[in-house]
């Protein structure tokens, strides 16, 4: 395998040397006073869009060269005398700005002392002060030294060396321990998605031994539920859907191919550069059988699942889309890097230029994932048909033949057996191809016709520049790179170079999307946004520490879901810290176990699991109404989505733009990009679900029914273990009872006494599951 | 470059004294004057919108623009230069079937399609050089709603609801009315990445009947008071975790949602209740008459939403056909659409002028497109999609009355005068509002991003 170097970081020249002449002091009191002021009266006529007078005012290169007057805008030696401030103080001799309004005085007295300080001004794209290559996120992974600490007894291994480090440095310390039964049910939803059941709390209880809860992490680690959980993580950045959305909704039939193989890839625990090969150029490496070859051939359904706007009429900008859609989606799940945006210019932050995104972009040019751009354009999907599925198609299509033939054949005589024998035949025919065996078939990629693309000047197909050779990007792959297989599109060697260990991006966004995904927060927090304008981490070297390690580990995530969870860092509780909350109100130096909501497909299938409702049948197909590329609404509006099965919600089917409503009101994407980051909103809406919907009147009735089987005096600790993984303290089971009680009498009318007591306690179940402790984890 | 502040949902119920428990109904509708409404950038001449949606893209030529020289030329070739990218194949010139007579002061032109909506010229502003860049539905029904025809964006209204708020705290400040799943779906009306609050709250859909159209889940399952107390408990454990737990905005946050979903729960349904409304207004929105009656019924409810301070409303017109997308059957079909919602967009003018609430009220009317010229299929009877040049018209809400701004080619096929793209437009709309569209932005994804990406100009000529 041919491995591509990765660029020798080369340490230039500060860009300008003018931010080292600044204090730090100058630069906040530049972003805080002055930016600010700029950017509002001065941007418009004198900044990226338009100079007037050949000014711009919107970097320290600009401000230094002036404008087409040629007098300079300051004075070093006499500040007051400037131009610009001359020009703001509307004096004689000088066009007044800006023109119109003048600025208030105290504007004007801050562009004054800014000017006294020396016009401080930070070069834009350079936020930093350094050169765009040498940004933390490209430097090749580091394994750090782990620091020393204090608290020596508190750390259980190096991850806590790193967090206790940075706490005791900022004189805070870590929250207390979770309890048994927190700790459980925050690790039982991590990993599975569903709540513990009474029996595991029981069971982890009576657990006195230090390995308890390495045990449940094994336990839960093979869980099946384990991949139906972190694969919907994984889908979530991969934007799977079941359906294209944008113009023309129509079905993805066979995307739960690709679904399913991501579960059993995180279930297997598949290492992580393996995946993501299979992903990127599975249909070109080499497969130990058929089913091997099947499963790559699925997994590349990465690549093809995107939204396409497929009544575009224009074909090739169609066609350029669609590369982009590929491209970008890469960038953000795999690098973190939004190339996307080099598609029409040089990218504003990152050093990603347009040449590199068109050298990209012949990759994927070269790789087939639509068989016709002609409106409405059609997807490739790779057969996946073994001999079997052939032979019985087979058969069958001459069994119809036959039947045709002779119905034919019967056909030309005139009596009555006949034309019933006829009528039987034509039914017969009908019903078989009713029944006809579809042969398999998945979306993915295969290979085009190899190409080399042209540069667009802004992004715009009818103004091509000149070819670009297929290349990765030169601040991470380098300016020598050995030239792509003219023969093939360039997809291997594109998976290979992702994957070499000594990519400074691959583990490090890997890593982060885990924690993320354990701790509601990333190291990094812009998850999908490694460059220049991302958050930085808050622990650089925890997170080089955890990449280096994950790489060691053979790319295991099990390994990697272990480090994170058998740490004291992910076993504190949540417990609130007036002072650390003022110190660090994000919880940034992890000081305490950060409270999570549920996601959207844990609320749902939290609710069916806690009232004995779920259905744990796995795998299939998500859309059984629908066949594949039929319109799931065309211009009609009429759903022919189901939503009424009691499955795991990563089976339920993705509908874009008619996402699944309980999905949509609990943040769940419409899948349209990559998203390693779901925000948490709350809405009223999501309240009228609790109080009114189906699925929370059902599921409150059937844990309703479920208490009630208890004795009297269990049923509210019932109730509680089951939704909350605890009993209740005696004020609660005071409070419930009251509320039954409350409720009873809100359905006197009732006269059947068990009815009335199943109704009030549905009602009461129902506030249960709508409470917080319901829906948030501790 | 930031957005305009507004208040947590905590902080306005705290701030307006809306604690728990019930409150009498009367005091619902607008106990919550204003508590979100955030500040505009400078004085808004609107503050709040109806948009008249015609799915499938009405002819500007059979409607608002007639084209004298197309009549002339009827039949005979187009002599210009085609779009580089059309929908689909066309014929020769087709002249307009519908004839124009000019109405009111302004003497502005309607065909016959439109008698009602003539009556009120003299309040409307059209815009008859619109332009856009998809000829396909779904780019193009996308790039009217969300500025990008290939990418999921915010809806306008879902940037309206962020930049100034809602004006009553028992309803969603964009709600959109039987809206089309098709072409977008929900990405027309939805927040992509702005807060969730903002995203349109769809009364039903386009093939649901108007009557039923309802929120989601806004039913209750309960009776009133069994569902009081059971709120009442809800309260109390969520109480008793909150104090558990230690302060949380989240935790709290979510403790008022319940209280709003109970209250919203009689505010929307009084809003949606026209039973109240009087024979009078009833007749004025053509719900006397079965053809008029159920985009009457989206109309008044669209007034009735935008009096109780729901911000942004949209109606659609669509019915299982794509509504006006006549590439044949143009004389059937645009007659049977027009005659549906004629009557009910004058009632709504007349409504919200003789209620004061027109010169504070933009309404816009328009499709995603508009139709060629030329002919299209063998019948001489139908159009392609035009999105070269196009007509949308504005009422209220600090435009010009009995004004008309740009127009098209002498045939109708491009934008020539004063031309307005759909970023143009939205700008308008935006600084109609009191917002400027360069600053409205939000910081998502790395960088800024904005109704109108990098375009959009403000077309300042059609502000009254």
């Amino acid at each position: 395998m041919r491995r591509l170097p990765f660029a020798l970081l080369v340490l230039l020249a500060p860009a300008t040397g003018r931010a080292a002449d600044h204090t730090p002091d100058d630069l906040k009191f530049f972003e805080a006073r002055v930016r600010p002021l700029l950017a509002e009266h001065c941007f418009k006529c004198h900044g990226p869009e338009k100079q007037k007078g050949d000014l711009r005012l919107d970097s320290p290169a600009a401000l230094a060269k002036g404008g087409s007057s040629g007098t300079p805008l300051f004075d070093r030696d006499k500040p007051e005398a400037g131009l610009l401030l001359r020009a703001v103080r509307h004096a004689t001799g000088v066009e007044k700005m800006p023109p119109g309004k003048k600025l208030a005085d105290a504007d004007i007295a801050a562009l004054a002392q800014w000017a006294a300080r020396g016009a401080p001004f930070p070069a834009p794209a350079n936020v930093a002060g350094l050169d765009p290559a040498k940004h933390w996120a490209f430097q090749p992974v580091r394994a750090p030294a782990v620091p020393a600490v204090k608290r020596v007894a508190w750390p259980q291994s190096d991850l806590d060396r790193f967090v206790l480090a940075k706490l005791e440095a900022a004189g805070l310390k870590p929250a207390p321990p979770a309890d048994k039964r927190t700790l459980l049910r925050r690790a039982t939803f991590d990993l599975t998605g569903l709540p513990p059941t009474p029996d595991e709390i029981d069971a982890f209880l009576k657990d006195d031994s230090p390995r308890a809860f390495e045990t449940v992490v094994d336990r839960l680690l093979a869980s099946p539920a384990y991949g139906e959980r972190w694969g919907r993580h994984w889908l979530d950045v991969a934007r799977y859907a079941d359906s294209n959305g944008l113009d023309e909704n129509v079905a993805h039939g066979n995307a739960w191919r690709y679904r399913d193989y991501v579960v059993a890839a995180f279930n297997a625990d598949k290492p992580y550069d393996r995946f993501l090969r299979e992903q990127v150029a599975g249909d070109l490496l080499p497969a130990a059988d058929r089913s091997a070859r099947n499963d790559q051939l699925v997994a590349t359904g990465f690549l093809a699942l995107g939204p396409k706007v497929l009544a575009e009429p224009d074909e090739k900008k169609m066609e350029l889309d669609i590369v982009d859609e590929q491209l970008d989606t890469l960038g953000r799940t795999v690098l973190g890097l939004t190339l996307g945006c080099a598609r029409c210019h040089d990218h504003k932050f990152d050093p990603i230029t347009a040449s590199d995104y068109y050298g990209l972009a012949g990759v994927f040019a070269g790789t087939k994932t639509m068989e016709h751009f002609k409106k409405v354009a059609r997807w490739h999907e790779n057969p996946l048909a073994t001999p079997d599925d052939l032979k019985r198609k087979a058969d069958h299509d001459a069994r119809v033949s036959k039947l045709k033939a002779d119905a034919k054949a019967l056909g030309t005589k005139a009596d009555d057996t006949s034309k019933k024998a006829v009528q039987a035949l034509q039914a017969e025919i009908a019903a078989l191809e009713k029944a006809a065996p579809e042969l398999p078939s998945a979306m993915g990629a295969t290979e085009g016709a190899p190409t080399d693309v042209p540069l667009l000047r802004r992004g715009n197909h009818l103004t091509p520049g000149a070819v670009v050779a297929r290349r990765f990007p030169t601040v991470l792959a380098g300016k020598d790179q050995p030239p792509l297989p003219k023969a093939q599109s360039g997809r291997l060697e594109l998976a290979q170079w992702l994957t070499d260990a000594k990519n400074p991006l691959t583990a490090r966004v890997m890593v982060n999307r885990v924690w993320r995904w354990h701790f509601g927060k990333g190291l990094v927090r812009s998850t999908d946004n490694f460059g220049l304008i991302g958050e930085k981490p808050t622990h650089p070297e925890l997170l080089d520490r955890l990449a280096a390690d994950f790489v060691a580990d053979g790319w295991s995530l099990k390994k990697l879901h272990k480090r994170l969870m058998l740490s004291a860092t992910y076993q504190m509780s949540a417990a609130h810290d007036a002072t650390a909350a003022t110190a660090d109100p994000d919880n940034r130096l992890l000081w305490r176990a950060n409270p999570k909501r549920l996601e959207a497909e844990a609320v749902r299938d939290a609710l069916l699991a806690v009232s004995g409702l779920l259905d744990r049948t796995a795998g299939g197909p998500a859309l059984a109404h629908v066949k594949n590329r039929d319109y799931l609404f065309d211009h009609t509006s009429k759903d022919k989505t189901v939503y009424t099965s009691n499955r795991r919600s990563v089976y339920l089917p993705v509908v874009r733009n008619n996402l699944y409503d309980v999905f949509q009101l609990f943040d769940a994407p419409d899948a349209a990009v990559p998203n390693g980051d779901r925000a948490t909103t709350t809405v009223p809406t999501q309240a009228l679900f609790f109080l009114n919907s189906d699925l929370a009147t059902r599921a409150a009735d059937a844990l309703a029914a479920r208490v009630l089987e208890r004795a009297p005096a269990e049923r509210v600790s019932a109730l509680f273990v089951l939704a909350y993984g605890r009993p209740p303290t005696a004020d609660e089971s005071r409070k419930v009872l009251a509320g039954v009680a409350a409720l009873e009498s809100e359905f006197a009318t009732e006269p059947d006494e068990a009815k009335r007591a199943r109704k009030a306690w549905a009602a009461v179940c129902q506030a249960a599951l709508a409470a917080n402790e319901f829906i948030h984890v501790h | 470059m930031t957005a305009p502040f507004r208040p947590s949902r905590r902080s306005v119920l705290r701030d307006t004294a809306l604690g728990f428990g019930a409150l009498a109904l009367t005091d619902l509708l607008h106990a919550a004057d204003a508590p979100r409404a955030a500040k505009p950038h400078f004085a808004p001449r609107a503050k709040r919108v109806i948009f008249l949606f015609m799915k499938g893209g009405p002819s500007h030529i059979d409607t608002f623009e007639p084209k004298p020289q197309l009549d002339r030329d009827d039949g005979k070739p187009y002599p210009g230069q085609r779009p580089r990218v059309v929908f689909a194949k066309t014929g020769n010139l087709l002249k307009s079937p519908w004839k124009f007579k000019q109405y009111g002061q302004s003497g502005s032109p309607v065909s016959e399609l439109f008698p009602h909506v003539a009556g009120c010229v003299d309040d409307i502003c059209f815009v008859h050089s619109l332009h856009g860049t998809n000829p396909a539905h779904g780019g193009a029904v996308l790039k009217l709603h969300t500025g990008s025809d290939n990418f999921v964006r915010p809806s306008m209204g879902a940037w309206a609801a962020y930049g100034l708020g809602t004006e009553n705290a028992n309803l969603p400040a964009f709600v959109t009315v039987c809206p089309t799943l098709a072409h977008g779906g929900v990405n027309n009306w939805g927040a992509a990445f702005l807060p969730a609050e903002c995203q349109g709250v769809p009364l039903g859909n386009a093939s649901t009947p108007v009557e039923s159209a309802k929120v989601k889940y806004i039913e209750p399952t309960l009776a009133a008071g069994a569902q009081r107390k059971q709120l009442d408990l809800l309260a109390d454990l969520n109480r008793g975790h909150l104090a558990q737990s230690g302060p949380d905005a989240a935790l709290e946050g979510r403790l008022d949602s319940f209280e709003m979903a109970f209250r919203m729960q009689r505010a929307m349904p009084e809003a949606e209740d026209i039973s109240k409304e009087t024979k009078k207004t009833h007749a004025l929105y053509g719900l006397d008459d079965p053809v008029t009656a159920p985009f009457g019924r989206q109309c008044l409810l669209a007034r009735r939403l935008a009096e109780r301070g729901v911000r942004f409303v949209q109606v659609t017109h669509s019915d299982s056909n794509v509504q006006w997308d006549q590439h044949g059957n143009l004389r059937k079909g645009h007659a049977k659409n027009a005659l549906e919602v004629d009557k009910p967009i004058a009632g709504l003018l007349k409504d919200l002028k003789a209620r004061g609430l027109l010169k504070d009220t933009l309404v816009l009317w328009g499709g995603e497109f508009g139709r060629t010229p030329t002919v299209e299929g063998g019948g001489n009877d139908g159009r392609d999609h035009n999105p070269e040049g196009f007509t949308v018209w504005m009422a209220g809400g600090g435009v010009k009355p009995g004004f008309r701004y740009g127009a098209t080619d002498e045939y109708g096929w491009y934008a020539a005068e004063n031309k307005v793209h759909v970023h143009d437009l939205h700008a308008t709309i935006l600084a109609l509002l009191g917002l400027d569209h360069e600053r409205l932005t939000y910081r998502h994804a790395g960088r800024d991003f904005r109704l109108t990406d990098v375009h959009g100009t403000v077309v300042k000529d059609i502000f009254a």
